[in-house]
């Protein structure tokens, strides 16, 4: 335990060390700020609305961490595999699942950050109303869950390869398909898409949460991905020794 | 197998894809005792380094340290050895008593002894100036220091160094070799190298790998005994005075060396008029005919300018050893 504690500070002091962090922590506060504010075409305007909700936020957040988690965690594995660094880390007398535990934990430590930082849009609703505050508090577990799962799958693509780009751009084009595109190939595939399917996407089962409602089910689908990313990249770290 | 025996390394295949990298090595190292693994490169020297630090896994054969089998504990035998990788990874971005200290931590080391080890540690491999700089602006010999450090800190039973002098200049290198001398005395310790001069420096042992085999295992002198069946030497002669060296003259003089008694071999292998006209040649006799030919050159009145036997060098080992193999 001692070590994955340990690797994760690294982690996080690596990531706040480097500006990627801060790049993506802006991007993700003024981008899903203006989203907020304003919605995705200009139109919705919040301050007109007059309806003291945090919907938009967990409508968008999503959204906009789909493209900034990746960018945290590409470096994770790719930049040590590239470097060299990966040899003498797997060397340590830890296991492979304690490198990736701390480095995802590291990871999540950004995340819990970029998160608190966000609580300036709920503390300002609740200024000038009164928002639902079970809602607010279900929304960021449900964010807290979405993050968690896209940075396991960023991390799975940081062990692919030793290049970040590549790590970042895959780790991107899953935390959207699975967001999103599935919701959208179903509606596509489908008048009226099996639940099984449905139940897929990270958008039905994010929905709950912004309604306030934390049901076990959605919680254990979003750990059921973080684990199954977990245990891809054990087995992608590991997978130097059988080729 | 002694009773010293500290790492085994029994029929050690490993193939990639499609080429053999290691193809039956053994061979074991006893406490105490520094290990040269000697062969060009791509020979099977790190290949055979990252499966005794468990980074890979063999095909087939067995590593164990300490009697314990690195397929099936690889924890704990990797917390008794120390690895220097080739080409020194270290973080960059990070300034050496932290990234000591994180790799303590790794290790877990106790808060209080680990600062007391890492101070330790830097006096041993001469850091004390640079704990607080950024690794990224040490110089290659420091960063060679640093990983030194990083494989010494939990005082290991064992030190697996991956070609420790690589990169470094003339003055680095003298200071890691007497360094890792040191360390010697009370690790054992399996270092690669390329540089026969080196393992002659360093190594109480050396084990011979080419083309993923072991053709050689024993100390220096014992191979070079094994080896030494033919002699090479190196024969520099000045032309007689009013005569030149040049054309015809260098090879009566080649023609005449041939046919003394015991060389098997010989060549021109160098001529020039400065700074004073001479040929070199390069004979190969079956025995050190090396007074025979001062007095042939006496006789014949030319003067000696230089006369050695050649030393070994790695090809000649490797080529005469694989020879060997072959015949």
């Amino acid at each position: 335990m001692n070590a994955v504690l340990t690797l994760a500070r690294r982690e996080l002091a690596a990531t706040f060390d480097s500006p990627i962090a801060y790049i993506a922590g802006a991007v993700f506060l003024v981008v899903t700020g203006l989203l907020f504010f304003f919605g995705h075409d200009g139109t919705a305007d919040f301050f007109a609305a007059r309806e003291a909700t945090l919907r938009p936020l967990f409508e968008y957040a999503p959204w906009v961490m789909a493209v900034i988690l990746p960018a945290v965690t590409m470096r994770l594995v790719a930049e040590e595999k590239k470097s060299g660094t990966l040899e003498l880390l797997v060397t340590l007398p830890i296991t492979d699942l304690q490198i990736v535990m701390g480095k995802l934990l590291g990871a999540i430590g950004f995340l819990a950050v970029t998160l608190a930082a966000t609580l300036v849009f709920p503390i300002a609703v609740a200024t000038i109303g009164h928002p639902d505050l079970g809602a607010v508090a279900g929304g960021y577990v449900g964010l807290l869950l979405i993050g968690v799962a896209f940075l396991s799958l960023g991390l799975l693509t940081s062990t692919w390869t030793h290049n970040q780009i590549i790590a970042f751009i895959v780790g991107l084009l899953l935390c959207v398909f699975f967001w999103t595109a599935t919701d959208a190939l179903l509606k596509v595939a489908f008048d009226r898409p099996p639940l099984a399917l449905q139940l897929l996407s990270f958008k039905t089962q994010f929905d709950d949460f912004t309604k306030g409602v934390v049901d076990l089910r959605n919680v254990v689908y979003f750990l059921s991905v973080s684990a199954v990313a977990v245990i891809g990249s054990v087995y992608s770290l590991q997978s130097r020794h059988w080729k | 197998m002694s009773a010293n025996t500290v790492i085994r390394v029994s029929n050690l295949v490993k193939q990639y894809d499609t080429k053999t990298a290691l193809d039956g090595v053994s061979f074991d190292v006893h406490g105490g005792e520094i290990l040269g693994l000697l062969g060009p490169n791509g020979a099977g020297k790190s290949t055979t380094m990252k499966i005794l630090t468990t980074y890979l896994t063999a095909t087939s054969g067995e590593v164990s340290v300490d009697g314990i089998d690195a397929n099936s504990d690889p924890v704990k035998v990797r917390a008794m050895l120390g690895y220097l990788p080739e080409s020194t990874p270290l973080y960059a971005d990070m300034v050496v008593y932290d990234y000591l200290h994180y790799v303590g931590s790794m290790r877990n080391f106790a808060k209080a002894d680990l600062h007391k080890r890492i101070a330790e540690v830097v006096r041993m491999v001469g850091l004390q100036e640079y704990v607080g700089f950024q690794i990224a602006n040490l110089s290659k010999g420091y960063k060679q220091r640093v990983g030194l450090a990083q494989a010494l800190l939990h005082n290991p039973k064992v030190l697996i160094l991956d070609e420790p002098t690589s990169g470094l200049d003339p003055n680095q290198i003298v200071e890691i070799r007497n360094l890792i001398r040191e360390l010697g005395s009370n690790h054992t310790i399996i270092l690669s190298s390329h540089n026969l001069a080196e393992v002659r420096q360093i190594c109480d042992r050396v084990v011979i790998i080419h083309r993923g085999k072991v053709v050689a295992d024993g100390t220096l002198d014992e191979l070079e005994g094994r080896v030494a069946a033919t002699h090479r030497i190196l024969l520099g002669v000045q032309a007689p005075a009013g005569k030149e060296t040049g054309g015809q003259a260098a090879a009566d003089l080649l023609s005449s060396l041939k046919a003394l008694p015991s060389v098997l071999s010989a060549q021109l292998s160098h001529q020039s008029q400065a700074p004073v006209p001479h040929a070199t040649y390069e004979l190969e006799a079956s025995s050190d005919i090396r007074g025979e030919l001062f007095r042939w050159a006496e006789a014949k009145g030319h003067t000696l300018l230089e006369l050695r036997r050649k030393d070994l060098d790695l090809e000649g080992i490797f080529q005469s050893l694989t020879q060997d193999a072959q015949a």
